[in-house]
């Protein structure tokens, strides 16, 4: 029974709703041209720009994947955090690749490359990020949708109806003021986000205690839960991983990248890489700690996601093996004609188990008032997501990939548009494919695989683009072939029945190494075998 | 080497919730001014030319 009421919390809810709306749909008058569209005018300062970042980069599916780490793996699961703080550390500090970045005064990464490797290579490049880009924000909708239910004790029968009023809500102020919405609106909700994300983790530290919270971990995890490579489903591979993927997602994320290029200058947008860096750390470590308490209170129960019909449905031996499993892997001792009488709905809720753990937890953990505050948090967090998401690939299929089709540039108010037409569309993609995908196994490796689409071509051009005079086109397309081969393949044979199993063999971590790899063998040959031209 | 990795999450943990309580306070008054200050600037810059 959740302790959510609709006349105290829902009224917090609403107040924070109307108060976004509000400060979304005032700017957009301010919307003039299309450089106020896409980037603020480049008129973001330091505070605003920190604020913009740290309120996009943390959406429900963070809150969702990060307490799934921590509840799967304990503290151990919060390296992507601190990974990705480090890089981005770094990156700020030295200015790498970020100085020439901001500097060339573009607005989408293709167009630099445009500069360095010529027409076809923005093309590509844009299609690449927007695959990748649109494949990961795919399931946000979806799972901020399982999480509103689940917190708020709805049925789960109601995830289209949350889904659509939440994809109304973002799309209305995003389509009307683009990025100028979406800055002062992410203002708004990193405020909103920051105090809800806060009081529940003092309230779970005070009350779960620390004490009962590293048992737990110790209980389940042993040492694996504090080392991340003393841990069998992390490792080595998952390390180097995602140190990787914590470079390329500073240098190449568009979200990311979308706040240093509308910086005032270069100098802002690297005090704002330092600044929120650590804001990585909190990311992975607050939902981190919340899915640790979820394992503490709760313990492993995936069959307490069935109905009763469902459960009194399944033979009983798979009653049995799915109640004994181990954490996270509800299907991993059954055979494969058992899993076969487990309906696919069945499959789904079982497999979802681990995911949904945390928010059940936090149902019945929180008092009314502060659910109502956890609840407009983590609406703040996913509205703010879900709109610079939406607005960052818009700009790129609008920059890039439409580009061959302008023979002039177009005038503003055409150009604002056609932006607000593409934003609409990706919020019907977002609808279809949340409501149509399944993720199989853990959440933050299919995000990583599907990023590490792009991220790992799109970082081995930034950095040839930068600093290798040697770099040309045909190591630019080799890299962006090469790096993005990898991850589709992995992620379509998963699905394919006969190559399931040898897919298994290879960890999600792996294939996205190989594509980095491949990526900058890509470049590395390709640029190499593309004869010098003659000097006259 | 456990009760080591304890201290360093029990730390970390508290670092997280100081860090960021801090910088929450910061940018929510900072923030303000910025969003003050980019709405002006962008009211002063005059409108672009009609375009046929």
């Amino acid at each position: 029974m959740t302790s959510f009421s609709w006349t105290i919390d829902g009224s917090i809810i609403g107040l924070y709703l109307l108060l976004t709306m509000a400060a979304g749909v005032w700017l957009r008058k301010r919307v003039r041209r299309v450089e106020d569209f896409l980037v603020a005018g480049r008129e973001m300062n330091l505070h605003l720009g920190i604020a913009s970042l740290a309120a996009t980069e943390f959406g429900v599916i963070t809150c969702m994947y990060a307490a799934q780490g921590g509840y799967t793996q304990g503290f151990a699961g919060a390296l992507p955090g601190i990974c990705q703080a480090l890089a981005m550390f770094a990156v700020g500090i030295s200015g790498f690749c970020v100085n020439r970045l901001r500097d060339s005064g573009v607005m989408t990464l293709p167009e630099l490359f445009e500069k360095r490797f010529g027409r076809f290579v923005r093309w590509l490049s844009g299609v690449v990020i927007v695959m990748g880009g649109l494949l990961n924000m795919g399931v946000f909708l979806k799972i901020g949708g399982q999480f509103l239910c689940m917190v708020t004790g709805l049925d789960l029968g109601h995830l289209v109806l949350i889904m659509t009023l939440l994809l109304i809500m973002v799309a209305v102020y995003t389509i009307l003021g683009g990025m100028l919405s979406v800055l002062v609106t992410d203002f708004l909700q990193f405020v909103v986000m920051s105090l809800g994300l806060l009081v529940v983790t003092v309230m779970i530290l005070s009350q779960v205690g620390w004490g009962r919270l590293v048992e737990t971990v110790e209980t389940h995890h042993g040492a694996g839960g504090f080392a991340p490579w003393a841990n069998p489903d992390t490792g080595w591979s998952f390390i180097v991983f995602q140190m990787l993927m914590g470079v390329a997602a500073t240098l190449t994320w568009q979200t990311v990248v979308s706040r240093l290029l509308a910086a005032k200058d270069a100098r802002t947008g690297r005090r704002v890489f330092t600044r929120t860096s650590f804001f990585f750390v909190c990311r992975w470590m607050i939902p981190g700690l919340w899915g640790i308490a979820a394992l503490a209170v709760i313990g492993w129960k995936p069959l307490e996601f069935l109905s009763s019909d469902e459960r009194a449905a399944l033979p009983a031996a798979i009653v049995q093996k799915v109640e004994a499993s181990e954490l996270g892997k509800p299907f991993a001792a059954l055979s494969a004609t058992e899993l076969v009488a487990v309906p696919p709905a069945v499959q789904s809720k079982l497999n979802d188990a681990a995911l949904n753990t945390m928010p059940k937890f936090l149902s019945t953990f929180l008092p009314v008032g502060l659910m109502g505050l956890l609840i407009a948090a983590m609406l703040a967090a996913d509205m703010s997501t879900d709109a610079s998401y939406m607005l960052s690939w818009g700009s790129v299929i609008y920059n890039d990939i439409l580009a061959p089709f302008r023979r002039s540039a177009w005038p503003h108010a055409r150009a604002i548009r056609w932006n607000r037409c593409i934003i609409a569309l990706i919020s019907v993609y977002l609808f279809t494919f949340g409501l149509l995908y399944e993720i199989q196994g853990n959440v933050w490796a299919y995000l990583a695989l599907t990023g590490s689409i792009y991220l790992s071509s799109m970082s081995v051009l930034l950095i040839a683009c930068c600093y290798w005079q040697r770099a040309n086109n045909w190591g630019a397309l080799a890299a962006i072939v090469c790096g993005a081969v990898v991850p589709v393949l992995h992620l379509s044979f998963e699905k394919i029945p006969s190559l399931a199993p040898m897919v298994a063999s290879i960890t999600k971590e792996q294939a996205g190494i190989a594509a980095f790899v491949a990526a900058a063998l890509g470049m590395i040959v390709g640029s190499l075998l593309k004869p010098r031209p003659q000097s006259a | 080497m456990n009760s080591d990795s304890h201290w360093l999450w029990h730390a970390l943990i508290w670092g997280v919730v100081l860090w960021y309580s801090t910088i929450t306070i910061w940018v929510a008054i900072r923030g303000a001014r910025d969003i003050r200050d980019m709405v002006k600037r962008l009211d002063e810059e005059p409108p672009p030319p009609p375009e046929s």
